[in-house]
């Protein structure tokens, strides 16, 4: 991983020295050892903040949006995950391909921030890997324009793993199931959190933030809070990309992904196997038309 | 002094609900939280709550007024009832500290905010002194005495397989006295810990007035989701918006938390935004905190409780930025 | 203040009053002028300058400046501009309405006391100034001449016609001077912009006060005009527009700084404007 920090700072260096870009973006040493938050590197003398361990676990492809209307081209670094938030951004068309250069970097796994807090850093060994990356089945960027290091084996993940979260849940009964959700969304705080960071939620107005007419009221309760939990979780079927980060940022513990995670697993069963992020070809089966699609409920 | 054997910390806390709402620090669902005592929770008194108990007086959605209108005719039904009272047990020190900065929004300044006055009258506060911070705790730094909350009604102080408690005020000692499970007995304060991070925000605000156009915002902000975790989390914050709920003749106004953080927060009916990116609404969070509060009010904004730094997703640290604004160079 | 909303605001700030439009006037397409009462006769009685808070209880609730007050109502000139406005704008006289305040600080009627007053207003921006042109007018030997300046778009788009032809010009030792973007057919009056009007008319500083009030694009052409003709920061007034929930200080949403415009505003010398952040 050091070899890697280092081919990092070089390439972000060549880029910025020759005005190839305006920024990169990557990770830097956060407040704890176990922390690399998000960088934005605009001069080459800050190049060395730049690092690539084992915490960086930050997806940078939404920070693409906030560029837009930048002259000059971003650099990124994606990791597998992060690298099919980029296909989800240029397949619903907002953002240019020519705008940004995107550097891949083969992810070895991220570990679990949450569970290091505490610790001392001499205990990083024994951590375990984050869920997500756990069962992660693209680990090499699937877009880039330039890969970092050697690609890494993916790991055989099976559908009895990805979705063990998912096959526990359907084994309660419809009341217990809503039971559980209701528990876990009375804790929602409507930070927005797990939009904000989110690649696949790029409305350019979100209907939760519209005023007139107030799709999603303000008040937080049970009834909102559902409803807006539904709703996301159905702006982002058959387009969510699994990257995991609306679970990790939200601060309240809520197990989103065991949402997404179901739509998932039933879209697969409806419409066949499809992994969204894969490429730029295949639409997401909600979003096109195919005269095979089952109709029993029409 | 009080001592209290945590085996009879049940109890306790049925006495003490016997004619107040007890609100004390669960974990359920993996947050420590503070919830109504119903008698038979899980009491977690490890680490401080995810969320302070800042919506025990300034709920995140509270029902101010009821009314019905229908065409020309409208009248205001039933305005919300004063509080009734209620204990926060466990609540620490950095906590109780925030509610020096809430009285002074919504107690002074030429208005008094009835649904804050009358939750906040209706309250009895029970500290638990700190022993052992988190990672992400700097109160020290921040004019907190992590053994002794100003404010509190009792002081609480955690000796292992025992609590001390301590009335601090006459509600608290009549409270204590009336409270079962305790037993009189004497034992020394415990030290209190030692924050792991600390800052320097003396002098800040008068450095601040000179920064707004400080190129510093510009480059803080890219990183911020702009989401509202650190505002919501904060026991100091208190934004908030007003909106109202029709169903048929019948409506009700409300307020609910909001968060600066947020775009639409400062756009106005026209369409204009007075803070229309990033730069400006992380600048205003933070510029708040630091510089307008203390303007106005006298203090800081803050209370070092660490809870934006643990939560914020991006890891936007109060602490480093307090750094940095301490160090960067500016021209006069 | 009549006393029982006195009392009922002061226990519950945040709470509106309940009142009724007793008359509405047609300004222009797009303005309309409420005159709002309630059953203990005029809610309060607002200094020049002040807000309110009004609503409709199902719709919403808004803050606006006080155009002038009669001895029994408060008078509100409303530009369509959103949900409420465009509600307000479909309401009949009879309409309940909710009502709260007054907010703000208003114009420094002591300041200008003994001074020269000199108006300049840009569409909608004449209602605030309107009220403190009533005070002066009111209270005529306690300040010197009134100059008042305005100017909108076109004929059509000029509010308190009455006013501006037929009441003021009237008032001793006071000049109005009326100018339009585009004049049409019947318009023999001035034709121009604001600032090149105020640059041909040259009011004189010595022992002025301006109140200036109207569109940003406007106020920004106008300043240095102002500067040119030798009014000094201090000299110059105008009021800011922020959004706001609460009006009392508490919701925090409409603060420059360390000044929220809702207590501390909405009238600032733009010496003090100067002095704040640029961010409203
Ligand atoms: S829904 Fe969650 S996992 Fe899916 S793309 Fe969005 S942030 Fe990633
Ligand atoms: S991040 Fe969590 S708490 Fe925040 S809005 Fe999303 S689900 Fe709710
Ligand atoms: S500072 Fe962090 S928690 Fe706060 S809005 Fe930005 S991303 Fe969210
Ligand atoms: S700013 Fe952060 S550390 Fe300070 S009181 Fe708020 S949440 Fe706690
Ligand atoms: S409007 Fe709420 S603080 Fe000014």
């Amino acid at each position: 991983m050091m070899d890697l920090t280092q081919k990092m700072r070089d390439k972000a260096r060549e880029l910025l020295e020759k005005e190839e870009v305006k920024y990169v973006i990557g990770w830097e040493k956060g407040t704890f050892w176990y922390q690399s938050p998000p960088v934005f590197i605009s001069r080459p003398e800050d190049v060395d903040k730049l690092v690539w361990d084992q915490f960086c676990i930050n997806n940078l492809s939404k920070y693409l949006l906030d560029f837009k209307h930048l002259e000059g081209k971003i650099a990124l670094f994606v990791k597998g995950c992060d690298s099919r938030g980029i296909n989800r951004l240029l397949q619903d068309q907002q953002v240019q391909r020519d705008a940004f250069i995107v550097i891949g970097v083969p992810c070895p796994g991220m570990k679990d921030p949450e569970k290091a807090k505490g610790l001392s850093e001499d205990k990083a060994d024994q951590l375990q890997l984050a869920e997500k990356c756990a069962t992660c089945t693209t680990p090499n960027p699937v877009i880039y324009d330039e890969l970092l290091g050697d690609e890494v084996a993916a790991a055989q993940v099976d559908d009895v793993e990805r979705f063990a979260r998912v096959n526990e849940l359907e084994q309660k009964d419809p009341d217990e199931k809503y039971d559980f959700w209701k528990r876990q969304y009375d804790k929602c705080i409507r930070c927005f959190a797990c939009r904000n960071v989110c690649p696949a939620c790029n409305c350019r107005e979100c209907v939760f933030d519209q005023a007139e007419p107030e799709w999603l009221g303000k008040r937080v309760v049970s009834s909102e809070n559902q409803f807006f939990a539904l709703t996301r979780a159905m702006h982002v079927a058959g387009r969510c990309i699994e990257c995991g980060e609306c679970e990790r940022v939200c601060p309240m513990g809520i197990p989103i992904m065991s949402l997404n995670r179901k739509i998932i697993k039933d879209i697969n069963n409806l419409f066949g196997s499809y992994d969204a992020g894969m490429n730029l070809e295949d639409q997401p089966p909600l979003g096109k038309y195919d005269v095979n699609d089952p109709e029993e409920f029409m | 002094m009080k001592i209290l054997n945590k085996q009879k910390l049940k109890d306790l806390l049925n006495s003490l609900a016997a004619d107040a709402t007890v609100y004390a620090p669960v974990k359920q669902d993996g947050v420590i939280r503070f919830q109504a005592w119903n008698g038979d929770q899980e009491i977690d008194l490890t680490d401080n709550a995810l969320l302070p108990p800042k919506d025990l007086l300034f709920p995140q959605t509270e029902v101010m007024y009821k009314y019905t209108a229908n065409g020309m005719r409208a009248e205001i039904t039933e305005v919300a009832a004063t509080a009734e009272k209620q204990v926060i047990f466990g609540m620490r020190p950095c906590d109780v500290k925030s509610l020096s900065m809430m009285d002074d929004v919504f107690l002074t300044k030429g208005y008094e905010d009835d649904y804050y006055k009358s939750k906040r009258e209706n309250t009895v506060i029970i500290s638990l002194g700190c022993n052992e911070p988190a990672p992400t705790c700097f109160c020290s730094s921040m004019g907190v005495d992590m053994t002794e909350a100003e404010g509190a009604d009792v002081m609480m102080f955690d000796l292992g397989d025992k609590l001390a408690l301590e009335a601090k005020t006459e509600i608290g000692e009549n409270l204590l006295a009336s409270a079962s499970g305790l037993e009189d007995g004497s034992a020394d304060k415990p030290a209190g810990g030692q924050c792991q991070l600390k800052v320097e925000p003396d002098g800040l605000a008068e450095k601040l007035a000179k920064m707004f156009e400080h190129p510093y915002w510009e480059e803080l902000c890219r990183k911020c989701l702009g989401c509202g975790a650190c505002t919501y989390l904060c026991p100091t914050c208190h934004c908030f918006d007003i909106r109202r709920k029709n169903i048929g003749e019948k409506g009700f106004q409300f307020r609910c938390w909001d968060s600066c953080m947020f775009s639409e927060y400062t756009r106005m009916a026209g369409g204009h935004n007075p803070r229309p990116s990033k730069k400006e609404r992380v600048r205003n969070r933070f510029l708040h905190k630091l510089q307008y509060f203390p303007e106005r009010y006298g203090k800081v904004a803050c209370v070092g409780c660490g809870r934006c730094l643990a939560k914020c997703p991006v890891n936007m640290d109060i602490t480093r930025i307090i750094k940095e604004l301490g160090e960067v160079a500016i021209n006069e | 203040m009549s006393d029982p909303v006195r009392k009922q605001l002061e226990a519950h700030p945040l709470v509106p009053v309940v009142g009724e439009i007793i008359k509405i006037v047609e300004e222009t397409p797009d303005v309309k002028t409420f005159h709002v009462t309630t059953e203990h006769g005029k809610p309060f009685t607002p200094m020049p300058g002040q807000l309110a808070m009004l609503s409709l209880l199902p719709v919403g609730e808004a803050m606006f400046s006080i155009t002038t007050q009669g001895e029994d109502h408060l008078e509100f000139s409303i530009k369509k501009t959103g949900m409420l406005t465009d509600a307000l704008h479909e309401a009949e006289v009879g309409q309940k309405v909710g009502i709260r305040g007054p907010y703000g600080n208003g114009f420094p009627v002591d300041f200008c006391k003994g001074k020269n007053m000199l108006f300049i207003g840009g569409g909608i921006g004449l209602a605030p100034v309107r009220s403190m042109i009533y005070h002066c007018i009111n209270n005529r030997d306690e300040y010197g001449k009134m100059q008042i300046i305005y100017g909108a778009r076109s004929p059509q788009d000029l509010v308190f016609k009455e006013d501006l032809f037929e009441n003021w010009p009237k008032v001793s030792d006071c000049e109005v001077n009326v100018t339009v973007d585009r004049g049409d057919d019947r318009w023999d009056g001035h034709v121009g912009f604001v600032p090149q009007f105020i640059e041909e008319l040259g009011p004189k500083p010595e022992n002025t006060v301006a109140i200036i009030c109207g569109p940003p694009i406007m106020i920004k052409f106008t300043l240095p005009i102002m500067e040119k003709l030798g009014f000094t920061d201090e000299q110059i007034i105008t009021t800011l527009e922020m959004r706001m929930k609460c009006g009392i200080g508490k919701c925090g949403r409409c603060n420059i700084g360390s000044c929220y415009v809702c207590l501390d505003g909405p009238v600032f010398s733009l010496a003090q404007l100067k002095n704040m952040p640029n961010e409203y």
